[in-house]
């Protein structure tokens, strides 16, 4: 610690809290070292002044113990309402948000999606009703499919 | 029973805290005549380290604190004032133990800074009286 600088170890305890050979262990690091020693006097004086604050006997504020009164009021008002609704009142800002988004997204995959059939029906057309009556490729056609690709063909014809 | 109306009295201290003022930063003109001297008086007396007017310390460490955020404050004054336990301090507040450190680290460090820097600043004005003296 003596070539170490001191104002970390200050800052992490309280000066009370430290062992005596921690404290000699500053006191020599500081005789040396001109911040550390003003970094020192200012911890000690410090810890000085916020002893004598809790030392002191301060009377509180008539208002304070209505506060506390309040404040406990309002504590047992919110442990006496049901587990769920309690679970609910904190948790419905997220659940609603959860739903505008799932029918956000339901909204627009369905948009997106919409122009699909057209892709398929030229799929459709480009099949013969030869290769559909001789049952190629009819595992991935419909009903419908079929008896478009026959009557498209029997129109052009 | 205890414990839940710790947190509920500590609560409603940290709201109080929350409506005071809050300091962006100390210096010696803020400091009222008392707490100068009692300042001076420790300067020049390091060793001693002895409160003998009470109140105008504990005025002085208002001021001090005046620079924290209600949260940072009820931290130091638990551990370094009441010698609290990290412990103690996370079952009242309701923080994590890693908080009350964290909490405890940084008031400690702005408190020692700012008192830093009042005392540089009476070293300095202490310096500058015999200078000024001696000119006339």
């Amino acid at each position: 610690m003596k070539d170490q600088h001191i104002t970390e170890v200050l800052d992490n305890a309280a000066l009370a809290t430290l062992s005596p050979s921690e404290l000699d262990e500053i006191r020599a690091h500081a005789r040396d070292c001109e911040p550390c020693s003003n970094a020192f006097a200012a911890a000690q004086l410090s810890t000085l002044v916020i002893k004598e604050r809790t030392q002191a006997v301060v009377e509180p504020s008539p208002f304070f113990q209505t506060r506390v009164m309040a404040a406990l009021r309002e504590q047992q008002a919110v442990e006496s309402e049901p587990a769920m609704w309690r679970l609910w009142k904190s948790a419905r800002g997220l659940v609603s948000s959860m739903a505008l988004t799932t029918a956000a997204l339901a909204v627009l995959s369905f948009m997106v999606s919409a122009p699909a059939p057209a892709a398929s029906d030229q799929t459709v057309s480009a099949l013969s009703a030869e290769s559909v009556i001789l049952g190629q490729d009819a595992d991935d056609l419909t009903y419908e499919q079929v008896m478009n690709a026959i009557y498209e063909d029997d129109e052009d014809k | 029973m205890e414990g839940w109306l710790t947190r509920i009295t500590t609560n409603t201290c940290l709201n109080i805290l929350r409506g005071s003022k809050r300091r962006s930063e100390l210096t010696i003109s803020d400091l009222s005549e008392d707490e100068d001297k009692w300042l001076e008086e420790q300067l020049s007396d390091p060793e001693q380290q002895s409160v003998e007017n009470s109140v105008v310390a504990a005025d002085l460490a208002d001021r001090l604190l005046s620079v924290l955020s209600p949260e940072d404050q009820q931290a130091l004054l638990m551990i370094d004032g009441e010698q609290a336990s990290v412990k103690e301090v996370a079952e009242a507040t309701g923080w994590s133990e890693s908080k009350v450190k964290v909490r405890a680290f940084r008031a400690r460090k702005k408190v020692r800074e700012a008192m830093e820097r009042l005392l540089g600043s009476k070293k300095l004005s202490a310096k500058e009286k015999p200078a000024t003296s001696e000119s006339r």
